[in-house]
């Protein structure tokens, strides 16, 4: 108690200091204050080159004053983004998960950047067409543009190329197709006796990267996951996510060369780095960690494809909340403009690992120099020509869980592919029933 | 009190029996007044943060909204009921009562155990209970980091050891059939040494004569520990059960960090589903409801015991 009271008289006098000494500093007009909300979601690094960018920003924007806001993880992030906007303290500015978007829209959470877009005279087509068509589908809704894309991945096929050697296989031809892929983790897997010494191939399966994953071999098996158009509709019980999920199963338990349960993605990316798996499906974002902590030659790849290639995107996007004053409005969207321009952008994707959103930033010469230097880096980029938007829904993160659930038993030996899938599609409908009673039920 | 009274008494035999019982009372509060002084201070945080809250959750516990964009309306008990049928709550009951009974019992256990074997107090004993007490030093969210590669799935530290003894590697987090009892050791190991504590002081109340009598009575080391430890103990067991079993529901940061409630629901504790609904689902009238269930359930586990201990100090 006595430390608590003594802290906040700490605080208080340490304000009315801060007040003080700036005061003189703001004559007249002062700049506009603004938060940026900012999650961590790969390591901690990240939060040191958010101060390095942001300081940039207030120093060659006088007229505005940001304060970047560290917020955890992307759930946390949401969580305390939506504390703030019920509080009617909302942050100006905020770097969200891609796929959280459609549920703040449906919330009425987001501010609707069309009209900012307008005011500086560009036109919608214009504003997007900087950006990778990939990731345009989880900034756009009902056409309106509510979030630009910030720092951006998609999953990636990592060989361990001295394993693939020692197996008689060609790392430089990564297997292209299911049918490659399952032989190459054949090949790869080492058993004694029953014992499984090393295994062909890792795919995490861990709250949120499981339902990555899903999408992502169900998109390689040409279907879609969830109605991308509308936010009431998931795609489970399909054969292309039967396809998908049995192909799963199949590594498991029919040709045993991916270790049975569910695995995280720190669990995966370890296994690889030991050399316990020889392959593994993982985010690109998890590129400069392997590049720093891999003792051998490794390889990244495109998803392999059993029907076509395709891919969904992760990362985030910047947005506005909704319930903001327009002068931070305006501020929000001057920042947000400064971050996501070619030459921000390339510098936050060499900082971080991810790919940079503004396809111009490919043609700054520090990113060329960058990519001929790393030109693993080079393949992630190649494949958004695949990419596909990040599923989002109508409460996407238990609709989502419906799924994963599910798989998780799959992949425990617990549950069939066909009826694991019934049941997730069972779910997710009675998830979403509310928001089609409100909007594809809702008849005259 | 004692100083007031008699001053106030002979005007109360004299006055009507209402007006004395008022009276009493006015001199009962003026006398009382300046603990109500003192207490105030933490009264006022305790209403702002504490009650106000609580009372907060009461009342979102009675609203809901029925598609996203209608506007939240009174459903009375609604809520409750829609929590009360949901499986993932069960569920997550079911898991909560094992995970209590299955770390409240082994850690209290242990930390008898550790308190009798230490509860003479030499060098090595003092070395061997800071080494048990240090797992209560390291907060949960490191301890479960920590732990995160020791159960690590073919690589971690135990599949390394174990992995020579077993033909199939455990995937301890993964399966949902291990991972709650993989979540329970790490409670038992965090927890065993912070009960000993309280054991080990509970030994110092154990009277030295009654152990002496016991002892030239000829009583066996058994029998003293059946006759005379044990229940001289059994307010410490009374208080510590009541702290694992609070723990058992308010900690569940290891849920957070290791498994997310999964796979598949399987480490879903009730404390988590709370965390679930309010954001996940963005339901917060039924994440209400659930606090308020569990707040219910351990106010009254918190009365019974109080009540239990109450009656024991005051009886002969």
């Amino acid at each position: 108690m006595l430390f608590s009271r003594r802290l906040m008289l700490g605080l208080a006098m340490a304000g009315s200091m801060a007040s003080a000494l700036a005061l003189p500093a703001l004559a007249g007009e002062g700049p506009t204050e603004i938060d940026l909300f900012f999650p961590v979601p790969v390591d901690g690094k990240l939060a040191r080159d958010m101060g390095t960018l942001i300081k940039e920003f207030n120093e060659t924007h006088p007229d505005v004053k940001a304060t970047a806001v560290y917020t955890g993880s992307y759930d946390d992030t949401l969580i305390k983004t939506r504390a703030a906007i019920k509080a009617g303290k909302p942050p100006s500015a905020v770097i969200m998960s891609a796929n959280f978007l459609l549920d703040m829209q449906i919330e009425n959470e987001l501010t609707n950047l069309d009209a900012l877009i307008k005011a500086d005279g560009t036109t919608k087509e214009q504003f997007l067409g900087q950006f990778f068509p990939a990731l345009q589908g989880n900034a756009v809704i009902n056409r309106s543009v509510y979030g630009v894309p910030f720092h951006n991945s998609t999953p990636l096929l990592y060989i361990n190329a001295d394993k693939a050697k020692e197996a008689g296989l060609d790392p430089s031809k990564p297997p292209q197709t299911w049918a490659e892929l399952t032989d190459w983790a054949k090949k790869l897997t080492k058993r004694e006796g029953d014992k499984v010494t090393q295994w062909g191939i890792a795919i995490p399966c861990a709250y949120d990267y499981c339902g990555w994953m899903m999408e992502t071999l169900t998109m390689s098996n040409g279907g879609r996951y969830y109605n991308e158009e509308f936010g009431g509709e998931v795609y489970y019980d399909t054969p292309s996510m039967l396809g998908a999920l049995t192909w799963w199963n199949d590594l498991v338990y029919k040709h045993k060369v991916h270790a049975p349960g569910a695995t995280p993605g720190p669990a995966v990316s370890t296994s690889f780095i030991s050399g316990n798996a020889a392959m593994m499906m993982l985010s690109t974002g998890s590129l400069t960690y392997v590049r720093d902590n891999a003792k051998f030659a490794y390889k990244v790849a495109f998803i392999p494809r059993n029907v076509r290639n395709a891919v969904p995107i992760g990362g985030a996007s910047l947005i506005v909340p909704a319930g903001l004053e327009a002068d931070k409005q305006k501020a929000a969207w001057t920042l947000i403009k400064w971050m996501t321009s070619p030459e921000k952008s390339g510098w936050w994707s060499r900082a971080t690992g991810y790919f940079a959103p503004n396809m111009a930033a490919y043609k700054t010469p520090e990113m060329v120099d960058f990519l001929n230097k790393n030109p693993d880096a080079k393949t992630a980029v190649e494949q958004l020509d695949v990419a596909k938007p990040w599923f989002a829904t109508y409460k996407t993160v238990p609709v989502r869980k419906n799924l994963e659930d599910e798989v998780m038993l799959v992949l425990n030996g617990k549950k069939q592919p066909k009826e694991a899938l019934a049941a997730a599609q069972k779910a997710a409908d009675e998830t979403l029933k509310p928001y089609n009673a409100e909007t594809s039920l809702k008849l005259p | 009190m004692s100083l007031a009274e008699p001053a106030a008494l002979p005007v109360a035999t004299s006055a009507a029996p209402r007006l004395d019982v008022l009276k009493r009372l006015g001199t009962r509060f003026k006398a009382s007044l300046p603990a109500y002084l003192l207490l105030l201070p933490s009264l006022v945080f305790l209403a702002l943060f504490t009650y106000g809250a609580m009372g907060r959750v009461f009342i979102d516990a009675l609203y809901q909204r029925a598609t996203p964009k209608a506007p939240v309306r009174f459903v009375g008990l609604d809520n409750i009921s829609a929590v009360l049928a949901d499986p993932a709550f069960t569920g997550a009951v079911v898991n909560n009562l094992v995970y209590a009974i299955g770390t409240a019992i082994p850690s209290i256990g242990l930390a008898l155990l550790f308190a009798l074997a230490l509860s003479r107090t030499n060098a090595v004993s003092s070395a061997l209970r800071a080494a048990l007490f240090l797992p209560v030093l390291i907060p949960m969210v490191a301890a479960s980091a920590l732990f995160m590669f020791i159960f690590l799935p073919n690589v971690g530290l135990l599949d390394f050891y174990i992995g020579r003894l077993l033909p199939v590697l455990p995937n301890w987090l993964g399966d949902p059939d291990i991972a709650l009892y993989a979540i329970m050791i790490i409670t038992i190991w965090k927890n065993a040494g912070y009960y000993m504590l309280f054991f080990l002081a509970g030994l110092q109340a154990v009277p030295e004569d009654v152990m002496e009598a016991a002892h030239l009575d000829g009583a066996g080391p058994y029998m003293r520990f059946r006759h005379i430890i044990l229940p001289e103990l059994k307010p410490t067991f009374l208080f510590v059960i009541v702290i694992a079993t609070l723990n058992a529901v308010t900690q569940v940061d290891h849920v957070f960090v290791m498994t997310q409630g999964g796979p598949s629901n399987s480490t879903n504790l009730v404390l988590f589903y709370i965390y679930q609904q309010a954001v996940e689902h963005y339901d917060v009238g039924k994440a209400s409801a659930a606090t308020l269930l569990t707040l219910a359930a351990l106010m009254g586990l918190t009365a019974l015991s109080f009540r239990t201990m109450a009656n024991r100090e005051g009886g002969p």
